[in-house]
């Protein structure tokens, strides 16, 4: 379970996040929304323990992680998948690298066993025939897809989060994706976390929803409750959802 | 509340990402030897700060041996001591400009490069990636690079001042026409103890340096590709500078320690 209870944050001398708290179960099916520069990525990474919040408390499992080191975090953050965005591949190595390794730098497999996998993770997130091509090369929507397939190579996780896995993607592969995070989240049976700025997104995929302004929730709840809030922020951010979807 | 003045909170952060340096710095050495080694990385780095570096600090130092040969030999001829200037250009590239401009040229391509690459790394969240997984940035990024500019800067180092010496020759032989054998022999002549080892323990602490900078700057890279401009411009600025004080203060002390007397 993760816990934010009253977390504050800022970069130098701007506040991105003013006592932030909610709570949220590992199967749970969570969209965080809000224009950009709102702290969205922010909420991941504290989450992540890539930064450390500068009040408040945020709990995993039961598990204050705000004053641990990097090797305490190691067993907090192997309890997560995370999809940056744009995928953060290694820009060096090529497909195939990429997707072996966190196999041959953790779990220290033979190369025989790796490559296996890697091709059998590349054919269930629908990327054939890109193994040897350096990710420059890769489309958006592959990029994301390849980066889908390197966090899966570590193994069964109890969350993924994903950081606008949609963002810059056309409509065609912005629905690949989507489909993707929700049969990979079916078949696994665990929960994600998806950070994004496109409430269509949030919607098709999720079904708990975390609003933040002005470095606060302004709303949190389900797909009902989006869609009778009376809170006017909340309302102008999920307008486009009036045009695109059936209610 | 009562807020700080700017300049206190702006010591404040000086303080602080001084304080970061030295800890990365003191990281780069301390965890060498901690598994994993990384050889594979560490050979990668090696290839890039090292023989993809050897055409350009030849170039550049073939030219400040000829430029250094012909100043000399000027300057010497009216005061009728032109055969020294095998003599001088010896000490001078041993000694000194060898060195000093391999580090220059060391941190202009190599430098320059490690920041940018890091930086982008950062910018891409392939950093964070490494560590969300556990994988110790240090270890796998910055300590590669270290290690490939220790070992590297100073093999450069040799070419460098090789090849600044055959400028220098060839000026003095085939511009100033002086003797070639009179030029090598007063060369060798001042391939003592004293010199050599005054300019082969310069590259190490050289690229040290170099290579602890442009790795802070590049994991310290914020905003975007104007972030990237920013800390790769201030990574080769303080570079230069660290360089060439680093340069007056070792020169001092090995001048002192090696019985020189001014």
């Amino acid at each position: 379970m993760i816990v934010f209870d009253n977390v504050w944050f800022s970069y130098g001398n701007r506040e991105v996040l003013k006592g932030v708290s909610f709570s949220a179960n590992f199967d749970e099916r969570i969209a965080v929304m809000g224009e950009s520069g709102e702290g969205k990525t922010t909420i991941l990474k504290l989450i992540l323990g890539l930064i450390t919040p500068d009040r408040g408390k945020i709990l995993i499992d039961g598990k204050d992680i705000s004053s641990l080191s990097e090797d305490e975090l190691i067993p907090i953050r192997r309890k997560f998948s995370i999809v940056f965005q744009e995928g953060a591949l290694f820009d060096s190595l090529p497909v195939k690298e990429n997707v072996a390794f966190f196999m041959r730098e953790i779990l220290k497999l033979p190369n025989e066993q790796i490559y296996k996998k890697v091709s059998e993770l590349l054919s269930r997130v629908g990327v054939t025939d890109a193994e040897e091509l350096m990710p420059e090369e890769l489309s958006g929507g592959m990029h994301r897809r390849v980066a889908i397939a390197r966090a899966l190579a570590v193994g069964k996780t109890k969350m993924f989060l994903y950081d606008e896995p949609t963002a810059g993607l056309d409509p065609v592969n912005s629905e690949r994706i989507m489909t993707l995070i929700k049969d990979l989240a079916d078949k696994e049976n665990i929960g994600f976390m998806i950070i994004t700025h496109v409430v269509y997104v949030a919607w098709q995929l999720c079904n708990r929803f975390i609003f933040i302004k002005d470095g606060k929730i302004l709303f949190d709840g389900g797909k009902q409750e989006l869609i009778l809030t009376e809170i006017s922020a909340v309302k102008d951010f999920i307008k486009e959802l009036f045009f695109k979807v059936e209610l | 509340m009562k807020s700080e003045p700017k300049f206190i909170t702006q010591i404040q952060k000086k303080i602080s990402e001084l304080q970061d340096f030295y800890i990365l710095c003191f990281n780069s050495i301390a965890r060498i030897f901690k598994k994993p080694l990384y050889i594979d990385d560490i050979i990668d780095q090696m290839e890039y700060a090292g023989s993809s570096s050897v055409f350009i600090v030849s170039l550049v130092c073939l030219f400040v041996g000829m430029a250094l040969s012909l100043q000399l030999s000027a300057e010497l001829s009216g005061l009728g001591l032109k055969m020294y200037t095998g003599k001088i250009v010896g000490i001078a590239v041993i000694r000194e400009i060898g060195p000093l401009v391999t580090a220059l040229v060391f941190i202009g391509r190599v430098g320059a490069g490690q920041t940018a690459e890091i930086g982008s790394m950062i910018l891409g969240h392939q950093i964070d990636t490494l560590r969300v997984y556990g994988i110790d940035p240090i270890k796998k990024v910055v300590i590669p690079r270290v290690v490939a500019s220790i070992l590297m800067l100073p093999c450069l180092t040799i070419i460098g001042d090789l090849i600044c010496l055959f400028g220098g020759y060839y000026i003095a032989v085939f511009v100033s026409n002086q003797s070639g054998s009179f030029y090598w022999s007063s060369i060798i002549q001042e391939l003592t103890f004293e010199n050599v080892f005054s300019g082969s323990i310069k590259p190490f602490i050289f690229g040290y340096l170099i290579s602890c900078i442009s790795c802070y700057y590049g994991l310290t890279t914020r905003g975007g590709s104007k972030g990237l401009r920013t800390s790769t411009t201030k990574a080769v600025v303080t570079s230069i500078v660290v360089v060439i004080a680093m340069d007056f203060v070792l020169t001092r002390v090995l001048l002192y320690v090696l019985g020189f007397s001014l």
